[in-house]
């Protein structure tokens, strides 16, 4: 980031060089204003043909270049640009000399090989600054010459017990939630089979007979089940509202109306007769289609 | 077994004649097919009706249309808070020679031929009014000049104004108890029947509306002796008699089946009424709602289709649910009818 925002500035101030066809630039963030220690970023941009290469040999090596200059730092990226390549090369020196007042410092020049030729990055001067003291004013208590510490934070605790409580039950909630959508334990337990129950006492009552005594017991098993599917007592006029309810079983609708008619014939009609034309078997296989409507629930 | 095939077959032809009743009586007032059954049932039960209802729902379009259908004449008397029971009985006037006159009534002019009686807004009346009232209804008879009247035709249909409160007189129970049937009459929900009502100016012209319905549709001087077959032909079958008996159980001990509602203690809701007069009553409409459907045995669904109007009014409450109107009952019925089973 920070070499990003120098080679913004480098702009304000580069130094071009040229020999032959090779084009060298020299960016900076500043020419002056460097202190001793501080770092001097340099960035060299050599715009050079597509077919020569710079010779990785040719770029100095980071050491001290002098009693109070040091390269800290070498680094060469290449991008090609139509043609020609650009060779940008980034430098780093630190700048250890300890200025009595302000004053130039001299970057040496470097050559760089490309292929066959050579190409002079000239040297080029920097400013250098003295530190001096500024006399702070009197003050009794050396403590004070300091720099308060940044005021201690004290954190109250209450809000976030009270967040990770909240999401901690809200957690619970979604999870008991989706168990019970999935069925996970402990809600595995299936929702209860009326039909499908009704359908297997019915088949034990088959075996075991089938006077009209057993027909009669029979039909009110399924008044009783479907009494118990609707949560009241349902009568054959009620029939379409108990079907709207629950569509699972609309498409067995005929099946419904045969058996609410025998039952009021056999029931209300002529007293104590079983319908002639409505079997334990029919009963039976009606049963064991409403246990199958309600599996596919 | 002649007999019974002879009365089989009349009661069919009869059945005609009454789902005609309806169908003429449709034709000026529409959207009220469940009203215009019940009146029906009511009719061929040959019980007295009490119409409720918010003002200019056609409760009086409703009943001039049935009294032209029954053939027959049609006497009209309006509650007012001043009424005596001798301004239904006498009408009196002054002679062309000045003197006070005293005449029989159109009522009783009419004794003979009249099926249609209606007392509008009857709770304006005053208790006399409605002891004559209620001896007419229970008796068909009343005493006017010193001799007994007969009306062997007559049903009374009265009609309650339950918007105002003031300058009213509200049934006691024992009078409401005498109506057979409490229907209570809203504006046609059908959007279509609605728009006719407003935008139809034929339905603006009750006179002309009422040109629309057939005179004489059935014979009102025959309706007895239907009444009377129905009654003798439509079987009730032991189950049939079992579930009444477990309702009527549901309705005066709630508890007892295992009936709750909420933010009502069942075992305290329930006063008085559900009386054996009532449960005949409730057999009786539906019977003939059971003819209606073109059965002769009745169904738990014949019971259930007329059990509110006939016997809601007929329970009494707990005066401190009386507030609530007929919230309670009506929730109350509902349950009796969710916890009892069939068959």
């Amino acid at each position: 980031m920070r070499v990003a925002f120098s080679i913004i500035l480098a702009f304000l101030w580069a130094l071009p060089a040229a020999a032959d066809d090779l084009r060298v630039t020299i960016h900076s963030a500043r020419p002056f204003g460097y202190f001793v220690g501080d770092l001097i970023r340099a960035h060299v941009e050599i715009l050079a043909p597509g077919d020569v290469t710079l010779s990785a040999s040719s770029l100095p090596h980071p050491g001290p270049l002098g009693v109070s200059l040091d390269l800290r730092d070498v680094s060469v990226r290449v991008k090609a640009e139509g043609a020609h390549k650009r060779w940008d090369v980034d430098l780093v020196y630190q700048n250890f000399y300890v200025a009595l007042d302000v004053r130039n410092i001299e970057i040496p020049s470097f050559e760089l090989r490309f292929g066959d030729g050579t190409v002079t990055v000239p040297a080029w001067k920097v400013g250098v600054s003295p530190l001096r003291e500024i006399a702070p004013a009197k003050q009794e208590r050396p403590e004070d010459y300091l720099r308060p510490d940044t005021p201690m934070v004290f954190a109250d605790e209450a809000p976030p017990k009270f967040l990770t409580l909240l999401f901690a039950i809200l957690s619970s909630l979604v999870l008991a939630a989706v168990a019970r959508d999935r069925a996970w334990p402990p809600f595995h337990q299936r929702r209860a089979r009326i039909f499908s129950a009704l359908a297997h006492r019915l088949a034990a009552q088959t075996r075991g007979g089938a006077d009209a005594s057993v027909l009669s017991l029979a039909f009110k098993s399924m008044h009783r089940a479907i009494d118990l599917a609707n949560g009241a007592s349902l009568l054959a006029d009620d029939l379409p509202g108990f079907l709207s309810r629950r569509p699972e079983f609309a498409s067995l609708k005929p099946s419904f109306d045969r058996f609410f008619s025998a039952s009021r014939s056999s029931f209300f009609a002529v007293e104590g007769a079983p319908p002639a034309d409505y079997s334990l078997a029919e009963l039976l296989d009606f049963a064991r289609a409403l246990a199958r409507r309600e599996r596919a629930r | 077994m002649n007999n019974v095939s002879q009365a089989e077959q009349e009661l069919a032809e009869w059945r005609e004649r009454a789902i005609a009743f309806e169908q003429e009586i449709q034709k000026a007032v529409i959207g009220q097919a469940r009203v215009i059954r019940l009146a029906t049932i009511c009719i061929f039960a040959r019980g007295h009706v009490m119409i409720e209802g918010d003002v200019g729902v056609g409760k009086t379009t409703l009943l001039r249309a049935v009294s032209r259908a029954l053939g027959g004449d049609f006497a009209r008397v309006e509650g007012t808070v001043d009424m005596m029971p001798s301004d239904i009985l006498y009408h009196t006037y002054l002679g062309d020679d000045g003197r006070p006159r005293v005449e029989a009534s159109e009522l009783l002019r009419l004794a003979k031929t009249l099926p249609v009686f209606f007392f509008n807004e009857i709770n304006r009346a005053r208790p006399q009014v409605h002891s004559l009232l209620l001896r007419l209804m229970a008796e068909r008879s009343v005493t006017a000049f010193n001799q007994l009247v007969r009306f062997p035709y007559l049903q009374v249909f009265a009609d309650r104004n339950m918007v105002e409160r003031e300058e009213t007189f509200e049934l006691p129970a024992a009078a409401r108890d005498r109506f057979f049937m409490e229907i209570s009459m809203q504006a046609p929900t059908d959007p279509e029947a609605r728009r006719k009502l407003v935008f139809d100016s034929a339905f603006q012209d009750v006179d002309a509306l009422l040109e629309r319905v057939k005179p004489g549709t059935v014979d009102y001087r025959r309706i007895g002796h239907v009444a009377r077959t129905i009654q003798e032909t439509v079987k009730a079958s032991a189950t049939l008699q079992n579930y009444v008996l477990g309702l009527w159980r549901g309705l005066t001990e709630p508890a007892s089946v295992g009936i709750s509602l909420p933010d009502v203690d069942v075992t305290t809701l329930v006063k008085g009424g559900a009386s054996p007069r009532g449960l005949a009553t409730l057999a009786r409409a539906a019977r003939v709602r059971a003819w209606l459907e073109g059965r002769d045995y009745l169904t738990p669904d014949d019971i259930k289709d007329v059990f509110f109007e006939v016997m809601a009014h007929r329970i009494f409450v707990d005066p401190i649910h009386a507030l609530r109107g007929d919230e309670p009952v009506k929730q109350l019925c509902h349950a009796v009818f969710d916890a009892t089973p069939v068959p």
